[in-house]
């Protein structure tokens, strides 16, 4: 959190030179949990966006988490084998998700 | 609502790999109760300190909630802020930035923001500029959780835009007669070549509506980096997805292109209320959002505030709709038993926030819920809560909004 705080500060001083100078963008530390494998969603998940896109979905189902890695596979192209997806779903499902009760109809 | 068993589900998942597509799930009962992440709040160039969904690609919002509906221009640097992927130029040379526009047209232009500026006549509009996710964390309430970033409302915003009408620029350039679409492209990228690039479509009959603008200054200044920079594309009354930001390129094209974005992203059943009715989401024949819906938002008080009996509370906030404009909005105090007419403020333009307020007396000790309702010129009035048609999508939510305050 300091980290952050420092970071902003600094932005904050070159805030209006858009046209003569880069912006600086600052980078934001979301937090992962970490154990079950976080090391593969680290390397897969935050190729094309921060953490930030999957804590704030809020906690989701193990369906809406295989389709979600899924889409990131099929749609934008995540290199990520078969293997890594389960790996990452169940990870996922653990820590920002939940498994539903199994005593529905239709299994 | 109607449920829908969890191995037709998985199959539709399957099927189509495309999470937007998926149905709506079975209520299924969470073993851990759901948490609410907390972004942190940081401050980017041109903008406030302002909560951080997202850092990369940048998902903004202010700081300040709800409060900030109550004024009808949304500030610059507390404007949100929602960009797709994650390479974006963090530099703009105006020397060397065009806008060009190809194609199906007589003559291509390669426009810099001079030649917008000096060679075309300016055009204002003060308009909304909404996601469609807006709000969508509030279908969570009366219904299923929906997908995407769980929005309050803090993805919309209020602006004055001045740039040049698109129609000007298509005129210039000539419009070949066999033209049906024009593709929209901005410099932002994706991090890997074979994800789908931002791309977005437009029927040529719209394209040369009147109203729709490129727009180089907002609220009386350069377009702020976060909110696109030089220049950005602007749809008055429609969602935000197409108003393509940091605009690059106007493709002017025979026939439409399929693209992930325009197809899959942004899209809810083609029925007549936009909205599942039984079975899943992706069962149905898609469209794209476009229109936004009659919708009022209000601004003061918050949720959970706390009102000393006998003072005088001004409930504000802000209307807007599709652009028909804001004919009455209603505010109830006792659940939606009874309603009473709201004052509406100064008239910005049918595409621009209404702001409204109502005086209330907090006379009796107790919880009170606030509701806001509004109805627009055509007739199209706010859905209740527990009335508004779900979408997996989590798209166009504008049921009545209501904040819980205690009278003490
Ligand atoms: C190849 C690029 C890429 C990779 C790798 C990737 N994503 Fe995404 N992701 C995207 C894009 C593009 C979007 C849509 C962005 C937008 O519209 O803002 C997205 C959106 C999302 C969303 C928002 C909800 C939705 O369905 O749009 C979630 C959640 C998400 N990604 C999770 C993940 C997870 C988990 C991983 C790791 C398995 C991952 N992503 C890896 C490209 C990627």
């Amino acid at each position: 959190m300091k980290k952050l705080l420092l970071l902003s500060l600094l932005i904050a001083s070159t805030l209006f030179a858009q046209v003569d100078k880069p912006i600086e963008m600052p980078y934001v530390e979301y937090p992962i949990e970490s154990g079950d494998h976080d090391e593969v969603v680290q390397q897969y998940c935050l190729i094309c966006h921060s953490f930030g896109y999957i804590l704030n979905q809020g906690k989701k189902s193990r369906p809406y988490w295989k389709g979600t890695v899924q889409k990131m596979v099929n749609e934008f192209k995540a290199p990520i084998s078969k293997e890594d997806q389960q790996m990452i779903v169940n990870y996922l499902v653990k820590h920002y998700g939940y498994e539903t009760q199994s005593n529905q109809s239709g299994h | 609502m109607k449920h829908l068993n969890r191995r037709h589900f998985l199959g539709a998942g399957l099927l189509l790999g495309a999470s937007a597509l998926l149905g709506k799930e079975t209520p299924e009962k969470p073993i851990a109760v759901p948490q609410e992440y907390t972004p942190p709040i940081i401050a980017f160039p041109e903008k406030k300190p302002m909560v951080t969904i997202s850092d990369r690609p940048p998902l903004l919002k202010s700081s300040k909630g709800r409060e900030i509906f109550t004024q009808a221009i949304t500030p610059n640097d507390e404007f949100f802020v929602r960009w797709h992927l994650p390479d974006i130029p963090t530099h703009i040379d105006l020397n060397e930035f065009r806008l060009e526009v190809k194609g199906s047209v007589n003559t291509p232009l390669s426009l810099s923001v001079d030649d917008l500026k000096s060679k075309f006549e300016p055009a204002e509009v003060t308009a909304v500029l909404q996601c469609g996710g807006n709000s969508r964390k509030y279908y969570a309430v009366t219904g299923q959780a929906t997908h995407g970033v769980q929005w309050d409302h803090g993805a919309m915003g209020c602006a004055v835009w001045k740039g040049v009408k698109l129609k000007d620029i298509l005129n210039r350039a000539g419009v070949k007669e066999s033209a049906t679409w024009v593709g929209f492209n901005g410099l932002e990228k994706p991090a890997m070549d074979e994800t789908p690039d931002f791309f977005r479509e437009m029927e040529i009959a719209e394209a040369l509506e009147d109203q729709i603008i490129v727009a180089y200054s907002m609220n009386g200044e350069d377009l702020p980096y976060l909110n696109g920079f030089p220049i950005r594309l602007v749809i008055p009354g429609h969602f935000s997805d197409s108003w393509v930001k940091m605009l690059s390129e106007i493709m002017v094209m025979d026939t439409y292109r399929k693209s992930f974005f325009m197809d899959v992203a942004y899209t809810v059943p083609d029925n007549d209320c936009e909205c599942v009715v039984s079975g899943s989401d992706f069962e149905y024949k898609r469209k794209p959002i476009a229109a936004m819906k009659v919708k009022s938002v209000i601004g003061y008080p918050s949720s959970n505030s706390v009102i000393k009996k006998g003072s005088k509370v001004k409930i504000s906030g802000v209307a807007f709709d599709q652009g028909k404009g804001i004919k009455e909005v209603m505010i109830s105090l006792d659940g939606g038993k009874s309603w009473s007419a709201a004052k509406l403020g100064q008239d910005f333009g049918k595409f621009a926030f209404r702001p409204w307020s109502f005086e209330w007396e907090a006379k009796t000790k107790g919880d009170f819920t606030i509701m806001a309702r509004a109805i627009n010129r055509i007739g199209n009035i706010q859905p209740m809560p527990d009335e508004i048609g779900w979408n997996a999508g989590g798209y166009q939510y504008n049921a009545v909004d209501n904040v819980s305050v205690k009278i003490v």
